[in-house]
């Protein structure tokens, strides 16, 4: 028999629930409003199909509130697990298939990548948690990031390159949260900035100079120093040959994001439209069902990753900055509940899940503007796709079920 | 390391909501950008994507004869267009397209390069298409995004004189016309005149443009008309009235059948071209329909040069006809008087040289209306040394050689009168041949025209000084204003030439047509009289070039006549008869014209 845990809900949190139910009614009237007028009785259907997954992620959100934090914490590595052999077999059942993203299980389709994001974030926080955890251990480091590479590995050899990421993102805030010294974290990220920089040689030379300079403020050992120093440059030297093995389309995205605009009906297409979309939405909006753009069917993916640009367009930058706003909350919020929770377990847990929707939301948001490439990843509660509206459901649970429980140890 | 866990819990609170709070800033200024600052670029974007311009096509003017009959209307066909923001998305509507359209996919592609001005403004496929393509297309519509098709006349000819070079041909613009000020608003794939009337009229027949506003979506498909952005219609073109007369115009061309050269009768009294020829010509049809490459080729490179316009375009010796100039230059400058005779033996000696009279055993005593009636070389020899090679320049410029008419047609040659600045270039400053003159006297040597200037020269010793402007458009009517617009006769006077000088000379032409000796016999009418002047000009090309030019009637000109045969031999005896057939036809012709 479950031991029925006492909550203490504050006004704060029922805020937070409403937000989070403002946002999806948003998202549901933009997804409404992107295939209201189209002839597809299939993508007519997206709104009630979005209706639904809506419900359900609710059920998972008050799943996730109520389960006692020691069952959280129990099945985190089982899950972890689960979802590894998920994302396997999606290779392996889809490996005639080019891209392969989904599995079917029961007649339920949906995508294991994204419960390897509750999964990792979960074995991670409870890794991470264990009281006598030495992150400077290079054995324990490394185990950390172990748990992110797999599904990192994995995920990208779907491919789908931008959810990758979302893993590579979350392991540094989290590290940096449960304790690792700025001087680690600096050496950890080091090979990531030259990886981008290694194409252009002021670039390339500019960063090299302030590793080497950061090594000295930290009076690090001439080992070190060289072993750092070395292992960048062989990064630096070789990115650009990696490059020529990258997929066409992933070249074209990140190209598309760098040389914006060179081609109007490629990637950069979806971009300028999105633009026009929400630059035409101007101070106050077209309003609800006009906006052209979105109307006449001018961007692809109106009703998924480009779900903002309805916003943008139909609710002016006034609704822009509202949605904005409410996100804001939702991270702010999430944060400051980790700096106040007792429990590690759920503190880490929180600022994992708050970092991948901080992170699928400033990426998409920031896609849709025309600031960010254009890497697939939807933006949280609003986008059109059930696995991930869920997903976002039960990671925004995990702030409330810590938020409830936030003086307990 | 997490036993501080807790202490700098608040700083990093504040670390990573700081990140997130300056992220979020740096979207809001992006929102603020694309919203606020940039919104009328972007506006006008969506717009642009929403809005598609649909072009109404002005019909074009219409052309009629002098009496009201159709000469050029206009039929309905159809044009195949495509947008090509569409086809980058898709290759299958191409396939489909080419399939329908008998074009092979390469050309398609190469069409679309070459014409594409904007991703969104449609480019012309086809033009002309068939009634089976047509219901093709319309039948596979669903399958065509960004595939329209347009009404668009073609020219039809009702009449049945040919008149090409004057009529002349529409075509697709030129990038050296577009970047013309005087087709501004026109794009590529548009239709303007070429040569002749559609050329010079082109702006009057061509009308303007009208707009229609459509809804598109993203699939170029029509949503909905445009309430907020109204319609322009279209303006037709003006109508030309010309001064041709079609039936006269049709026994032209019957009398020109077969030969090389070109006629023209024009209206004494006001300088309207009443009928002009230039054969071989084409069938303008040939135009209207979509020439193939092959037929454009063909009229191009044929020997005979059917494209180009005889009339004005072409430069001829003048022959004898050019002895009524060095008559009123010497009647002028009193070199002769009438009763004034020479003695023609067949032949002149000057220098080292011997110049032949046409008739071998001479005209004996001759004086000057005798010699202009038997067209006598020898008597023009000894009057042109008279005159001198200054006389001759003078009275030619005073009569208007090597000025253009300024006829409403394109490309007329000036000509070219052979003055001291010219000569001196060809043979030298220090040595002109003597027997220059001698030749230029009776048409020959450097001295080139055109025919539509001999038949100036006819008017203007006809009317005894006066030229009105030749042109062709009696009146232009504006369909729209119902205005007619009528050109205004522009009459000019030649200097220092006298009535006496030109009724000395109109005497002698008549005899020319009815005198015992005349050479132009052959142009005689029973009820009119005709006065003229025969020509035979040398060419070293092969035979000589059959000139007449000539007016009727005599004791009051109404019309003013110029045929040349190239290569027709004798003046004679192969222009003078079409001159009179036509002159006949005109005094039967007369009684139908409109006055005005």
């Amino acid at each position: 028999m479950l031991n029925i845990e006492k909550f203490e809900l504050t006004v704060a949190d029922y805020v937070y629930i409403f937000t989070i139910f403002i946002l999806v009614f948003i998202g549901l009237s933009a997804i409404y409003s992107a295939s209201y007028q189209v002839e597809s009785s299939y993508l007519k259907a997206n709104f009630s199909r979005q209706v639904v997954w809506f419900l359900m992620g609710t059920f998972f959100l008050v799943i996730t509130v109520v389960l006692p934090t020691r069952v959280l914490f129990a099945v985190s590595y089982w899950l972890y697990g689960l979802s590894i052999l998920l994302l396997i077999l999606t290779l392996v059942l889809n490996s005639n298939v080019s891209v392969s993203r989904w599995i079917t299980i029961g007649g339920v389709q949906f995508q294991p990548s994204e419960i390897m994001k509750i999964s990792t974030v979960l074995a991670l926080a409870r890794y991470l948690s264990f009281k006598k955890r030495n992150l400077n251990n290079i054995k324990e480091l490394s185990i950390a990031f172990g748990l992110i590479l797999f599904p990192f590995l994995l995920i990208s050899q779907q491919p789908d390159l931008g959810t990758a990421f979302v893993f590579l993102a979350v392991i540094f805030p989290v590290l940096y949260w449960a304790g690792l010294p700025t001087f680690y974290l600096l050496v950890i990220i080091m090979p990531f900035v030259v990886l981008i920089a290694s194409f252009n040689y002021y670039a390339f030379s500019a960063v090299m100079i302030f590793t080497a300079a950061m090594l000295l403020f930290f009076r690090s050992g001439l080992l070190v120093f060289l072993s750092v120093m070395i292992f960048n440059i062989i990064i630096g030297i070789f990115t650009p040959f990696l490059w020529s093995h990258l997929r066409g389309y992933q070249k074209h995205r990140i190209l598309t994001f760098l040389g914006v605009e060179i081609d109007p009906h490629g990637l950069s297409y979806q971009i300028i439209q999105s633009k026009v979309a929400i630059g035409s939405g101007g101070f106050f909006g077209k309003g609800i069902l006009n906006g052209t753009q979105t109307q006449l069917r001018f961007l692809p993916a109106q009703h998924t990753d480009f779900v903002f640009s309805v916003i943008g367009e139909e609710l002016g930058f006034i609704g822009s900055v509202f949605v904005l706003g409410l996100f804001l909350f939702l991270l702010l919020r999430g944060i400051y509940i980790c700096s106040i929770v007792k429990n590690k377990f759920l503190s880490l847990l929180v600022i994992g899940a708050i970092v991948v929707l901080g992170f699928h939301t400033i990426i998409n948001i920031g896609m849709t503007v025309g600031i960010m490439p254009v890497t697939g990843l939807p933006l949280p509660f609003m986008s059109y796709g059930g696995t991930f509206l869920i997903t976002s459901m039960i990671l925004v649970g995990f702030v409330i079920h810590a938020s409830i429980r936030r003086f307990r140890y | 390391m997490l036993t501080n866990f807790g202490r700098d819990a608040k700083r990093k609170q504040f670390q990573f909501s700081a990140v997130i709070v300056l992220l979020f800033i740096i979207i809001v200024i992006r929102f603020f950008y694309l919203q606020i600052y940039k919104k009328a670029q972007y506006l006008k974007a969506s717009e642009n994507n929403r809005i598609r311009e649909i072009v109404l096509e002005p019909t074009r003017g219409l052309i009629f004869d002098r009496n009201g009959k159709i000469l050029v209307d206009n039929h309905p066909s159809y044009s195949v267009n495509i947008i090509p923001f569409e086809i980058d998305k898709t290759d299958t509507v191409i396939t489909l397209v080419s399939k329908i359209l008998q074009m092979e996919p390469e050309e398609i592609w190469e069409t679309i390069n070459k014409k594409k001005t904007g991703y969104f403004t449609p480019v012309k496929l086809k033009r002309q298409i068939d009634f089976e393509t047509l219901s093709k297309i319309e039948e596979n519509r669903m399958y065509l995004p960004g595939i329209s098709y347009q009404i668009e006349p073609r020219r039809n000819y009702p009449s049945d004189i040919r008149a090409s070079h004057l009529l002349g041909y529409l075509g697709e613009i030129t990038r050296e016309d577009l970047a013309n000020n005087a087709f501004k608003g026109l794009r590529t794939g548009d239709i303007v005149g070429k040569k002749g009337l559609e050329r010079v009229y082109d702006k009057t027949l061509r009308g303007v443009k009208g707009y229609r506003y459509v809804e598109v979506d993203a699939l170029g498909r029509e949503v909905k008309k445009l309430t907020d952005k109204k319609e322009v219609p279209p303006q037709p073109g003006k109508n030309l009235h010309l001064t041709i007369d079609v039936n006269l115009q049709k026994s032209l061309e019957i009398s020109m059948e077969n030969m090389r050269g070109g006629a023209i009768v024009v209206d004494c009294a006001n300088g309207e071209v009443l009928a002009m020829v230039s054969k071989p010509d084409y069938d303008p049809e040939l135009f209207s329909k979509l020439i193939t490459q092959e037929k454009w080729a063909g009229l191009l490179n044929d020997p005979e040069k059917p494209l180009y316009d005889r009339l004005v375009q072409s430069l001829y010796p003048p022959g004898s006809t050019y002895k009524l100039v060095v008559a009123a230059a010497a009647l002028e400058e009193r070199k002769i008087r009438t009763w004034d005779t020479t003695f023609c033996s067949g032949s002149y000696l000057f220098g080292k040289e011997t110049f032949q009279c046409w008739k071998q055993e001479g005209h004996g005593r001759i004086d000057l209306l005798g010699a202009i009636e038997q067209s006598c070389n020898v008597f023009f020899y000894k009057l042109g040394r008279k005159i001198g090679l200054d006389n001759w320049i003078t009275y030619s410029k005073n009569l208007l050689f090597g000025i253009p008419t300024g006829i409403d047609l394109v490309d007329e040659k000036e000509g070219l009168v052979p003055d001291r600045k010219y000569l001196e270039k060809r043979y030298g400053k220090k040595w002109l041949p003597k027997g220059l003159i001698v030749n230029l006297s009776i048409g020959q040597g450097d001295l080139l025209v055109t025919p539509l200037q001999m038949v100036r020269l006819a008017m203007i010793i006809a009317n005894e000084g006066k030229y009105p402007k030749l042109h062709l458009v009696r009146y232009i009517d504006d369909p729209i204003i119902k205005k007619n617009q009528w050109t205004k006769i522009d009459t000019s006077r030649v200097i220092d030439i006298s009535h006496k000088t030109f009724s000395i000379i109109k005497r002698g032409m008549y005899r020319v047509v009815n005198g015992e000796h005349g050479t132009a016999k052959a142009a005689y009418c029973r009820n009119v009289k005709v006065a003229g002047k025969t020509g035979t000009a040398e060419n070293p090309h092969g035979d000589s070039h059959s000139w007449f030019i000539g007016f009727a009637p005599f004791d009051k000109p109404e019309i003013a006549v110029c045929v040349l045969v190239e290569n027709g031999g004798s003046g004679g005896k192969t222009a003078a008869p079409i001159a009179g057939k036509i002159i006949k036809y005109f005094n039967i012709e007369k009684s139908n014209y409109a006055q005005h």
